[in-house]
């Protein structure tokens, strides 16, 4: 191990404290130590992670062969990707102490609750692929058991399904990982791409098929098609504070692998032009669509959400796609922006699930008499989603809509940002609803079981909805300020292209 | 003139904020803060009853807010962002009554309110990739530059189009349409008026003035940069909003004339008077187009904006003093509310007068500019002086420069006018002349308290200025205009309009005419008609003949353009198409290759994971059968054997003779039985021969015991033998 040592206690620390929380038999019986141990954790987590991001630099944690290597890295991208896991990862992490509370077996959940958080971190800190590809894979292991904590018949079927595809897709991309490294000196990131041209020559075609089957492969993590499947499966099974991470924070792990695949390892410029970018950009368009047309169909609030995540996601790949700067800036504050809003919206949902046991939207008739505040965090963040200025989803849009326009990229520039519209048009359709409904119910909503389950203005403890208006109120404020946060994404797009 | 102040903050939603103030900006930013000021008030009284009055007030002010905002912005990014608050927060006034019709056109009105800022969203995408800049002070020469074919703009940067198929002229035109529709569907242009008559009579009374007055004017803002700033001298575009403005007024005014609620009556009214100003807009490009000074157009135009605001806030605020004393709208129902009420009335009447353009009052004034414009219009394509033909599209649109076809849009214009002259002499007839059959005494006692003093105080100060401004023009009106037109681009010799001389009085009053002679031979007679069920018969033929003539609708229900066809494309067919397509490729596409994959491999590995077993198993049932074993007696003899055998098949017999074939009666072979019999046979044998012996060895013992006797008795006999 030589570098900066600092670098692995983000990532060490969670694991250890999970570890811990999942063999130590005081949190099985006592309920305050284990929520306060975590979230003590989960605060020196974020504390950590900005000291290793402050100091920065690169470690080499493991040699196991000499091409081989385990190492982190501070750059850019990883700071981005990092700051956003601690932030969200400890407000969640806060909400599932009152969420939780009315599920079994909670030292489980938060034991393994840590565990991801630090592998998501190593993930995020990676300095080359093959220390990215174990920690992805380490990532699909430890989450499962978020997905199949109910340990209903549904739960270990979606954890399954989760399990297959996200496994798959893994092996798919390992494939291509496989040619990768033997056209390159090594697989460490360097902006711009690290092949060599000697070693490529003649391969063209083969390089441009194992891209592919990268992006496809890490595309099953992101959510998109053909690989999507898991996601609507998974997350209505899930508590809603798993499904939010699940659909904020580890969809991005899949982008965060194709962004450094595609810019750090291969280089846009191999790319632009290609069939691949065409197919790639189609798979994200009909992605877009599709989540966003298959979440209006849909009556169950976390499923509709989990579609949306779908669509939401493939934003993000469109922008990566496009591969100009612009399109960039505007995929990275997608992740960001879509992170924050979709955390809102899941734990909101998760809030009306534990006050009322609603499920279905149609259920949530008058939701504004049980908790106004939170379904106006919840009204905020739709907005936010479906691109109404000045919240956050409307300065992504911008910068895809823009980057696409100017990618050059035939039809596409133009069908693409289209198609953004046509989504976000389709998102108003199944995120208004809620608010209509809840706060505008009709002369002729009685509001009976309301009344009768004595359930008018329950708000959600503090606990939950602290959390939620935190998040709400970034997702307002980082699309009324992204100053500083466009500047930093201009200066990552400026150096991978 | 006004100075001019700009104020930029950077950083704001990305691309920053840029605010400005000019003439038209601080024109529309006063009216604004004197509309919503009056509206504010009155409010007051209108809202008492009402619950959730903090939610009316939170987003009554955040619309004011957003809208001057709308008024101040100096680029379209800016317009934009302020535009979309705007549609949001205004909706919560469309559904604040939560009635079923309420909420129903608040859906339309969020529907066009998403669906248009899309649109315009899409629009300013394609103008900032074209144009590379937003401004609203350099989309205009830049515009005319790609417009010209130049492939550099000003600042030296090369004109940029996206994916290059298509040339930089038509990407500006599809940016154009595209924010003219987002633009259009919020000021109620034709057809995308569809939600001013829904939102308008649901939403509370001071919200619908506002609604009408200065959101739809938002909207036309959006044209005006359009129309004037970007395609200022294009002749195609001219022709286009033209049209619009001509097609959106006519079919305005028609709705209302056939309206029989006073609320919708207005909203159509609105519609209408949106065309007015839209014809002027389109006015001045085709003006300016030809070369002509378009200063007629502009000044009309502007002032009809103005004229419009104001007065669509005294109408909307004598609606909402109806509506807050009946809760009803309808006109039957609210028949001689008017009458005995003279500060109700007196501010009615100088809405009515000022909307239909009567002299005297502020519509004269801008109507007599736009009618003057399309007249001057026709007089320069007479004299052939907009010759120059050259940059139209070719195939209908030279027809359309004919100026027999101008003088047709002339009397669209006057028509349109008389029109609004009908119906608003038809509110007028209904509320303040004719009597209501069943309430008129009740009416009649509501005069004292109708209104409170507010109330009273700031509408009257709403009415009192529409006949200023229309009895002395050229002191207030005309200054105005001189301050506004030049955010229109107007340009020309400005000369002084004589607006009361003949000439000009001509075109108004034969409005006046055409409304009035509408009124008595079209509406009077056929949209009423006599009271029915007035009071019975019973009550005398007196109260019959006060039953005066009921309001009927007209209108065919269906001809209605939301319902005939944007609901149906919107909620079923594409939905319905696409839910259908994505949930069959979800399903099937995806999902049904992959059930059958994974079905087809299990059974694959499944054969595979049998595969020895099997041949196992094959073998032993074929080939490598397991042979019976020699018979061997070992229990029982032969006879045993045959017999069981025997009687076995005898058993079997019988069943098959018999037909008994019940699974459940497990035969127990009788071979095995005859063993055991034979078995238990030896026995008993054994026991038998056992018992015998032994009784014979007695017997033998009691026969030697018996001779011995014998023996001895005979022996000791013997002597003496």
């Amino acid at each position: 191990m030589d570098g900066n040592m600092i670098l692995v206690l983000p990532v060490i620390v969670p694991v250890l404290a999970g570890v811990l929380v999942l063999v130590g038999k005081v949190f099985r019986k006592d309920r305050k130590s284990l929520t306060g141990f975590s979230v003590l954790v989960l605060a020196a987590e974020l504390a950590l992670t900005l000291w290793a991001l402050m100091t920065g630099g690169s470690l080499t944690v493991l040699k196991l062969t000499d091409q081989i290597t385990l190492g982190f890295h501070v750059d850019e991208v990883s700071r981005v990707f990092a700051g956003l896991t601690a932030v969200v990862w400890l407000l969640v992490g806060i909400y599932s102490v009152a969420y939780m509370s009315h599920e079994e077996e909670e030292h489980r959940f938060f034991g393994f609750y840590l565990i991801v958080a630090g592998v998501l971190m190593g993930l995020n800190f990676s300095a080359d692929m093959i220390t990215l590809y174990v920690f992805f894979e380490l990532m699909t292991l430890t989450s499962l058991p978020l997905v199949l904590h109910e340990r209903s018949r549904q739960a270990v079927q979606a954890g399954l399904k989760y399990l297959f595809y996200s496994v798959a897709g893994a092996f798919l991309a390992l494939f291509g990982i496989f040619f990768l490294a033997g056209v390159s000196e090594s697989l460490t990131f360097a902006a711009g791409g690290v092949l060599s041209d000697a070693a490529l020559k003649g391969k063209e075609g083969l390089l441009l098929a194992s891209a592919l089957c990268i992006i496809v492969g890490f595309g099953a993590k992101a959510g998109m098609f053909p690989l999507h499947g898991w996601l609507p499966t998974a997350h209505p099974v899930a508590p809603a504070c798993a499904s939010a991470v699940l659909s904020g924070l580890i969809t991005k792990a899949g982008v965060l692998a194709i962004l450094r695949v595609v810019y750090y390892i291969i280089g846009a410029h191999r790319l632009r032009g290609t069939w691949v970018q065409n197919v790639w950009i189609l798979l994200t368009l009909l992605t877009v669509f599709m989540g966003s047309m298959l979440a209006y169909k849909e009556p169950v609030l976390k499923k509709r959400l989990a579609y949306s995540t779908v669509s939401q996601v493939s934003y993000v790949l469109f922008g990566l796609s496009m591969l100009n700067q612009t399109a960039f800036v505007g995929a990275l504050s997608h992740v960001v922006f879509h992170s924050v809003i979709k955390h809102t919206l899941f734990l909101a949902a998760g809030a009306v699930i534990v006050n009322t046991g609603w499920t279905r939207v149609e259920q949530m008739r008058g939701l504004g008499q049980v908790m106004p505040k939170t379904l106006a965090c919840y009204t905020i963040a739709s907005l936010a989603l479906i691109g109404i200025p000045p919240a956050s989803g409307f300065v992504s849009k911008w910068y895809l809509a823009g980057g696409a326009l100017e990618s050059g990229t035939g039809v596409w520039a133009w069908v693409g940002p289209a198609v953004l519209l046509i989504s976000a048009l389709l998102t108003a359709g199944y995120l208004l609803p809620l608010t209509i409904q809840g706060f505008f119910p009709g002369h002729d909503f009685k509001g009976e079981e309301i009344k009768k389950r004595k359930l008018t203005g329950k708000e959600p403890s503090p606990w939950m909805f602290v959390p939620i208006l935190v998040l709400a109120m970034a997702a307002l404020l980082l699309g009324c300020f992204p100053g500083e946060l466009i500047s930093m994404f201009r200066s990552i797009a400026a150096a991978v292209l | 003139m006004i100075e001019e102040m700009e104020y930029f903050i950077p950083g704001i939603c990305g691309m920053g904020l840029h605010l400005k103030v000019d003439g038209f900006r601080l024109i529309y930013s006063l009216i604004a803060v004197w509309m919503w000021g009056i509206s504010g008030a009155f409010s007051k009284q209108y809202m008492a009853h009402y619950q959730k009055k903090s939610r009316y007030y939170l987003f009554f002010w955040a619309t004011f807010v957003a809208t001057v905002g709308v008024f101040l912005s100096a680029d379209l990014y800016t317009t934009f962002i302020f535009f979309e608050i705007m549609s949001f927060t205004s909706y919560v006034w469309v559904a604040f009554d939560e009635k079923a019709e309420s909420l129903k056109a608040a859906q339309t009105y969020l529907a066009v309110a998403v669906i248009g800022g899309m649109v315009m969203l899409m629009g300013l995408f394609l103008l900032h990739d074209v144009l590379g800049t937003l401004d609203i002070d350099k989309i205009g020469p830049a515009a005319e530059k790609v417009l010209g074919g130049a492939s550099v703009l000003e600042d030296g940067r090369a004109v940029h189009v996206a994916g290059g198929f298509l040339s930089a002229r038509v990407q500006l035109y599809t940016a154009g349409f595209l924010m003219l529709f987002g633009f259009g569907a919020k000021a109620g242009c034709f057809p995308l008026h569809i939600w001013l008559p829904k939102a308008h009579p649901v939403a509370p009374a001071p919200a619908s003035a506002l609604l009408s007055g200065i959101l739809t004017k938002a909207g036309v803002f959006g044209i005006i940069i359009l129309s004037c700033v970007m395609f200022g001298k294009d002749g195609n575009w001219g022709l286009l909003i033209t049209g619009l403005g001509l097609v959106t007024m006519f079919a305005g005014a028609l709705l209302a004339v056939f309206s029989v609620n006073l609320k919708r009556t207005l909203a159509c009214s609105s519609v209408s008077q949106i065309g007015f100003i839209m014809t002027g807009i389109g006015m001045s490009c085709l003006l300016s187009w030809a070369g002509e000074g378009n200063l007629l157009a502009v000044r009309g135009a502007f002032l009809h904006m103005i004229n419009h605001s104001l007065i669509k806030l005294v109408l909307f605020l004598c609606a909402g003093a109806v509506y807050m004393n009946l809760h009803q709208l309808e006109l039957n129902d609210i028949r001689g509310f008017g009458r005995k009420k003279p500060a109700l009335c007196f501010c009615f009447v100088m809405g009515a007068l000022g909307i239909g353009g009567i002299p005297l009052w502020n519509g004269y004034v801008s109507k007599t500019l736009l009618h003057e414009s399309i007249v001057e219009y026709t007089h320069l394509l007479g004299e052939g002086g907009a010759g120059a033909l050259e940059g139209v599209v070719p195939g209908i649109l030279p027809i359309l420069l004919n100026p027999a076809v101008w003088k047709c849009a002339e009397w669209v214009f006057l028509f349109s006018g008389g029109m609004t002259v009908a119906y608003m002499l038809k509110l007028f007839i209904a509320l303040f002349v004719d009597k209501n059959p069943e309430r008129q005494t009740e009416f009649d006692d509501m005069s004292s308290h109708y209104m409170t003093p507010l109330s009273r105080t700031v509408l009257l100060a709403a009415a009192v200025i529409l006949p200023i401004l229309g009895m002395v023009p050229a002191m207030t009106m005309d200054r105005l205009a001189d301050m506004g037109q030049g955010f229109f681009h107007g340009e020309g010799h400005s000369h002084a309009v004589a607006y009361f001389s003949f000439a000009n009085l001509k075109g108004g009053l034969t409005s006046i005419g055409i409304g009035i002679l509408l009124y008595v031979l079209i509406i009077r007679p056929f949209l009423t008609e006599p009271e029915i069920t007035a009071a019975g018969e019973t009550e005398g033929e007196k109260k019959a003949l006060m039953a005066g003539r009921r309001y009927v609708n007209r209108w065919p229900a269906w001809l209605d353009l939301e319902n005939l066809i944007y609901r149906p494309i919107l909620e079923t067919a594409l939905p319905g198409i696409c839910g259908a397509v994505f949930g069959f490729l979800d399903r099937y596409i995806i999902s049904a290759p992959l059930t059958v994959f994974l079905n087809a491999s299990a059974i694959f590995c499944r054969a595979m994971d049998c595969l020895t077993d099997g041949f196992v198993i094959l073998a032993r049932k074929t080939v490598c059968r397991q042979l019976p074993e020699p018979k061997t007696y070992q229990d029982g003899n032969w006879a045993a054997h045959v017999l069981g055998t025997f009687a076995d098949r005898w058993v079997k017999l019988k069943d098959r003779i018999l037909g008994q074939k019940d699974p459940d009666r497990i035969r127990i072979s009788s071979v095995h039985h005859f063993i055991e019999r034979e078995k238990h046979m030896k026995h008993i044998g054994a026991l038998v021969e056992e018992s015998f012996s032994f009784g014979l060895m007695l017997f033998c013992i009691g026969l030697f015991l018996t001779l011995g006797y014998l023996l001895f008795v005979f022996l000791s006999h013997r002597g003496p033998i």
